[in-house]
């Protein structure tokens, strides 16, 4: 099935709300915390790719946003988590 | 809109390769600042997650709605100049400057009660970054909605009408917004 911007926002609008919800539990649970900015780097990449359109760019631009959120969602869950 | 572009050409990205450099250089800016701001809250956890809780999270999950409803109106409205069909592209573009007014509106709500309560950029270490952070942000929304109003006039334009390749890059930078948020939203509002 091909993404369109509806689905998009769906996703978007749900995933905002379930991290809400999250927060309840964050900083208790770790694994809360780590959703959350696991959904954070899902709605990023989603913004980016599908209402931006760089699923049609060149690999490199692609690949940077990707390294980019990776590298902060890691770094971040790194420095909470030590 | 010229169909002849081809965006997998690496000096092409969709919107220019312009919007880009600056897109990655605010994501750069404000990536660093966040991750400082985690490193601050690892000497003063209990400040952070007290502090956190004196945020009201229902504003940042409202305010975060709004401008994915932006971002959505604004991809619309991209998709349909590309179609040639202004009508439903200044509807849309209009629809993404109300939803940038709305998340203004809301945010000097937000910011009018932290003032009321004397929560200001000294009041601790997080308060600090929650300002300067949003602060900043806020500045960038004010530019995108600045941005979209002469968009939408250039829309209307019999004269002088905007072309395709810069709405697409006008629209760009409403993302850029968009993109910023998603990063501080989580960091300022949910985790500490």
């Amino acid at each position: 099935m091909k993404l369109t911007n509806k689905h998009t926002i769906i996703i978007l609008y749900f995933l905002t709300l379930l991290s809400g919800l999250l927060s309840n539990y964050s900083p208790y649970i770790f694994y809360a915390t780590i959703a959350i900015l696991i959904f954070a780097g899902i709605k990023f990449l989603l913004v980016a790719f599908q209402f931006m359109e760089m699923k049609k760019a060149h690999p490199f631009w692609k690949n940077i946003l990707v390294i980019y959120i990776s590298l902060f969602i890691l770094t971040v869950g790194l420095i909470l988590y030590k | 809109m010229k169909e002849n572009i081809n965006y997998k050409n690496i000096y092409y990205p969709p919107g220019g390769i312009l919007i880009w450099i600056i897109i990655l250089l605010e994501l750069l800016t404000f990536g660093i600042a966040l991750i400082a701001m985690v490193v601050s809250s690892k000497s003063n956890p209990e400040v952070y997650h007290s502090s956190r809780l004196m945020l009201n999270s229902t504003y940042g999950v409202i305010n975060t709605l709004f401008l994915l409803t932006g971002g959505f109106f604004m991809a619309e409205a991209v998709r349909f100049i590309k179609k040639n069909n202004l009508t439903k592209a200044s509807f849309y573009t209009a629809i993404a400057i109300l939803s940038g007014i709305s998340f203004l509106i809301l945010k000097g709500v937000e910011y009018y009660e932290k003032i009321e309560h004397g929560i200001g950029l000294e009041y601790n270490s997080f308060f600090t970054f929650y300002w300067l952070l949003t602060g900043f942000h806020v500045v960038h929304v004010m530019v995108g909605v600045i941005i979209l109003a002469f968009m939408y006039k250039g829309l209307k334009s019999v004269k002088s009408p905007i072309s395709p390749e810069s709405f697409e890059t006008g629209a760009h930078f409403w993302h850029m917004v968009d993109l910023i948020w998603l990063l501080l939203f989580p960091l300022l509002y949910l985790i500490f």
